[in-house]
């Protein structure tokens, strides 16, 4: 579109003025373009379902990960001198459509919750523990898979779908 | 009854709306003499639509203010025991009534805009009242249909729910009407983009319409800095910008509007520019709609909640509406585009650099959409989910960034191509001794990494052209007209308020980037615990934790831990961070404290502490040069508003609007410097364990007077206590016994007694037959030498005068006695 668009600006110029703009705008967008592939490439993270997670086995090890999930209440266990959080996620699915489908993100993750046999992933995070880390709201934790099964979370995303909220992680009375 | 009338007027709205298009429709069509009367009923239409909706926001107020708690919004985000400012601010704190004020502020543009067009837009006003009423009409429906704030309760509670705590901030009253303000502005220039295409006026439009732009662009601006702000204030994380797609929604408008704001100079100064400001008014609508449908229907991930509502296929139908609709008119349009267009330069010159800046500004508006929907993107091309971090933003729009500073820079020196040149050869030397002055403050300061360093020349760079432009426009002035230095500037500043206002806006910019480079290069986290009266050592600060307290305060429980900051050994002040606990809904607000500084701003969290309160976790963020951006953040407003200021007839007036921006401006430092944000300074502090006790003098009740100098060469114990502190007199017997025991091996014990009177303090000593040395401290003279904050403290300073040990709280005997053990080894 921009290509289209520069044409359209600089027909008719002298020939030179307009080679140069386009050369110049193009230098612009492919530099551009090489940074967001090249970071996309070493910074961007796989973004996974519980359940997907599982499904990747040892090649989940060692890499950056972002994984989603309900939050188990009863599982949060907070060591306040740590500061050190455990807690359990369940699988809940990614795909909007297929959340729409099943009811809404706040149903979604009420029945993940009671539901005793989706995938869990138990989460580590050596930090204080977030305001709104509570039982049904949603995880998104981005850190490392460890040997040992359990997920070591280096930032802990959450919301809490109840209710929207202008500008603001969630309101927790719900 | 309010809820029912609300709905009526919403309701009325709606129709007023439709019919607002319709007439419109009709008068343009018509001929011109019933038409007349058809565009008068338009534009009547439209000030009704904005008196209805105007009305219904009153409503919603009244609901709650009189606490109408049969409506289901307010039941949820109100309540009987939260303040007035709180209740008003809560008409917008959730989705529903942010809706509301939307389609208020959109009707109450639209009137002014067509009822009190310039002579340039005049013949734009039909078609443009027609789309503004459709885009109204747009939001009254979402509003009435979908998501209204006027809903009835089947049950009506005897309570509300409250608004949530994290909203209880004054900044959350203005940051959401100010990016409205932005959202909606956004929409005047669109429809009168619209109109111009369909008319083929093409060539005024932007003159016609620039103050709604630039109203639209500062709301956006005001708008996103509040919610910095309130995110570093409130939220309690250390930063302002997560790259998260809801502050990411506010930006993309902004972005694009800022580079419309450029593109409009050049069409204004008959430079072209004409299709690229086309697309970007198109697009800035585009990205508004966007904006509210990527935050309400769940497609994107985001911290920010909502409910996953059903809004989002409404406006993603907008959304393609608007874009199919306007390019499809752009490109029918594109034989009187191409006419239009004007002759181009060399790269180098005005028209080449604002070229360049347009095509920054567009990457950047790309590379921020693309990051927000990477999720999607990448799973659509390789059925693999990637999602973009802060750290994947910060890589591909930093580059971008720093050219637009580089642009900035070269902006003052501007002219045709060999005129640039030529300038930039004059000012060469006073431009690199900027950079380089900058570069080697930025260095000295501690900020050293190589990669910032380019930034920080840069940075030196443009704020040296900027400045100067400023300087030499003061210096032409004044040979002319021989006016002192700051009333020639105030002259300049008032005749050429576009022009001066734009740098001001560069400078701010300028100054944003410092602090962007230093607290996103130079970040600073850590978790550390202390116990009382124990010190930890951060950098080059020392953190004395002194007491934790917990208050019982209307509906929340409130914790605060006082700490005793030092710098490089030196009391700086006492900071209070807390952490809040909401009862009934154990929802938890951290407050953090802070201590701001031009280097940088030490910013603590309290984490979490002990059972019995004895030890804290604290987070400790340092953010180094992070009030250049919250400087460069005021500096911005104000050139905004300079660029902004309306030709007033009425010299009172203004005045009075002069001095209204100012106190605006002037409350809103206060609010970030005035305010001690949790700071408190007892004056002095403790000296820290290895510096050197403070001197004093004590006249002893049995007559003497011994000064803490003269017990040089011995152990001193010095004993802050009262007679009226059971918590002191329990330890006395085992001071006494202490006392008794090293007595003679070279240990003196001085017992000072803290807001006391003698014969209370004398018969506390006849009746714990204490023996060594007490005085009175008059006038806490003593007290504030040591940093005391409360009863009892203990010292114990060597032989060298050196404090080994303090302790806060009762002591037993056998931890004195093991600490002067140490010492006399």
């Amino acid at each position: 579109m921009l290509v289209i668009h520069l044409n359209v600006t600089f027909r008719g110029e002298g020939m030179q003025n307009k080679t140069t703009f386009i050369v110049a705008g193009l230098l612009i967008v492919a530099a551009v373009i090489y940074l967001i592939i090249s970071s996309t490439g070493s910074t961007a993270q796989y973004f996974v379902t519980v359940a997907e997670l599982q499904a990747l086995g040892d090649e989940a090890l060692n890499r950056n990960i972002t994984v989603s999930g309900a939050v188990l209440g009863d599982t949060i266990v907070y060591d306040a001198m740590g500061p050190h959080v455990t807690f359990t996620i369940v699988q809940v699915p990614a795909d909007p459509k297929e959340v729409e489908r099943l009811g809404g993100l706040a149903q979604v993750l009420h029945d993940a919750v009671q539901n005793p046999t989706g995938p869990r992933l138990e989460v580590i995070y050596d930090s204080v523990k977030p305001d709104l880390l509570q039982n049904e709201a949603q995880a998104i934790v981005r850190g490392k898979m460890g040997a040992d099964g359990r997920f070591y979370a280096d930032e802990l995303l959450l919301k809490c779908p109840s209710r929207y909220e202008e500008d603001v992680p969630a309101q927790a009375g719900d | 009854m309010v809820g029912n009338i609300g709905t009526l007027l919403t309701g009325l709205a709606l129709a007023v709306a439709l019919y607002a298009a319709y007439a419109a429709w009709r008068g343009i069509h018509l001929p011109a003499a019933q038409g007349r009367d058809w565009l008068q009923s338009a534009q009547r239409a439209t000030n009704a639509l904005a008196a209805l909706l105007g009305a219904a926001l009153l409503m919603l107020l009244l609901a709650f203010l009189t606490n109408h708690f049969e409506i289901s919004y307010v039941a949820q985000h109100s309540s009987t025991v939260i303040p007035i400012y709180l209740k008003i601010s809560a008409v917008w704190a959730g989705q529903e009534g942010s809706l509301l004020l939307w389609c208020f502020l959109q009707a109450l543009f639209a009137a002014l805009a067509t009822g009190r067009a310039s002579e340039h837009a005049r013949p734009l006003v039909p078609w443009a009242t027609f789309f503004l009423a459709l885009v109204t009409a747009f939001f009254v429906a979402v509003t009435l249909f979908l998501s209204s704030p006027f809903t009835l309760l089947a049950q009506v509670p005897l309570e509300g729910r409250g608004l949530n705590p994290l909203l209880r901030h004054p900044g959350m009253i203005f940051h959401p009407p100010a990016l409205y303000v932005g959202y909606v502005g956004l929409a005047i220039p669109f429809a009168f983009a619209l109109a111009a295409l369909v008319t083929r006026q093409i060539k005024e439009w932007t003159t016609a319409i620039r103050t709604w732009t630039l109203i639209a662009w500062l709301g956006l601006g005001l708008g996103l800095l509040l919610g910095m702000r309130w995110a570093y204030d409130v939220l309690g994380w250390g930063g302002y910008w997560g790259w998260d797609p809801v502050e990411n929604a506010g930006l993309l408008p902004w972005l694009t509007a800022t580079a419309l704001l450029h593109g409009a100079v050049m069409q204004e100064e008959k430079r072209g520019f004409h299709v690229w400001n086309m697309f970007l008014v198109i697009f800035s609508f585009a990205l508004v709609l966007f904006g509210t449908f990527a935050t309400r229907s769940g497609m994107i991930q985001s911290v920010h909640a909502y409910t996953a509502s059903n809004l989002g296929g409404y406006f993603l139908t907008a959304i393609a509406v608007t874009l199919v609709g306007s390019l499809g008119l752009l490109y029918a349009r594109r034989a009187a585009l191409k006419t239009a267009s004007a002759h181009m330069e060399s790269l180098l010159s005005r028209d080449g650099m604002f070229f360049v800046t347009l095509v920054l500004f567009l990457m950047l508006t790309v590379s921020v959409l693309i990051g927000s929907l990477l999720p999607t993107l990448t799973e659509a091309l390789s059925g693999q989910r990637f999602e973009a971090g802060p750290e994947w933003f910060d890589r591909v729009t930093g580059p971008q960034f720093a050219a637009l500073v580089f642009v900035i820079g070269l902006c003052p020196l501007l002219g045709r191509a060999a005129a640039t040149l030529k300038r930039l050869q004059q000012v060469r030397w006073i431009v690199i001794g900027g950079a380089v002055a900058v570069t080697v403050g930025a260095a000295l300061a501690g900020f050293t990494d190589a990669l910032s360093l380019i930034g920080f020349a840069l940075i030196g760079f443009a704020a040296t052209t900027t400045l100067a432009e400023f300087v030499e426009g003061v210096s032409t002035r004044r040979k002319r007209t021989g006016e002192a230095p700051l009333n020639a500037l105030w002259r300049l500043l008032r005749l050429q308020r576009r022009k001066y206002g734009g740098y001001l806006v560069h400078f701010g910019v300028i100054l944003m980037a410092l602090g962007i480079i230093g607290t996103r290069m130079y970040p600073f986290e850590t978790q550390t615990t202390v116990s009382a009266g124990q010190s930890t050592a951060v950098g080059k600060y020392t953190l004395l934790f002194e007491e934790l307290k917990r208050d019982f305060v209307d509906d929340y429980t409130t914790t605060w831990a006082t700490v005793s900051i030092y710098r490089n050994g030196v009391y700086l002040t006492a900071l209070q961070p807390r952490l809040n606990t909401y009862t009934g809904t154990d929802q938890t607000v951290t407050v953090p404290a802070l201590q701001p500084g031009l280097r940088e701003d030490l910013y603590l969290i309290l984490s979490g502490w002990s059972d019995d309160g004895a030890a804290v976790t604290f987070k400790v963020v340092i953010n180094a040069l992070v009030n250049f951006l919250w400087l460069g953040g005021l500096i911005f407003l104000a050139g905004g508003a300079l660029a902004l200021w309306p030709q007033m007839e009425h010299k009172t007036w203004n005045t009075v609007a002069l001095v209204v921006g100012l106190a605006l401006l002037v409350g809103a430092g206060w609010a970030m410097w005035g305010i001690p944000h949790g700071a408190v300074d007892y004056g002095s502090g403790r000296p820290l364990i290895g510096q050197a006790a403070p001197d004093f003098r004590l006249s002893t009740l049995d007559g003497q007077a011994i000064s803490l100098a003269s017990l040089r060469g011995q152990v001193a114990v010095v004993n802050f206590w009262a007679s009226w502190c059971p918590s002191c007199v329990d330890e006395m017997p085992d001071l006494q016994s202490v006392w008794t025991a090293y007595q003679g091996k070279g240990v003196t014990f001085l017992g000072v007694a803290y807001r006391d009177e003698e014969a209370a303090v004398r018969s506390a000593l006849a009746q714990y037959g204490t023996t060594y040395p007490v005085g009175l401290d008059t006038g806490d003279r003593i007290a504030k030498q040591y940093g005391i904050t409360g009863t009892p403290e203990t010292f114990v300073i060597a032989p060298d005068g050196r404090v080994v040990y303090i302790h806060i709280g009762p002591l037993t005997g056998e931890a004195l006695a093991a600490q002067l053990d140490a010492v006399l080894k």
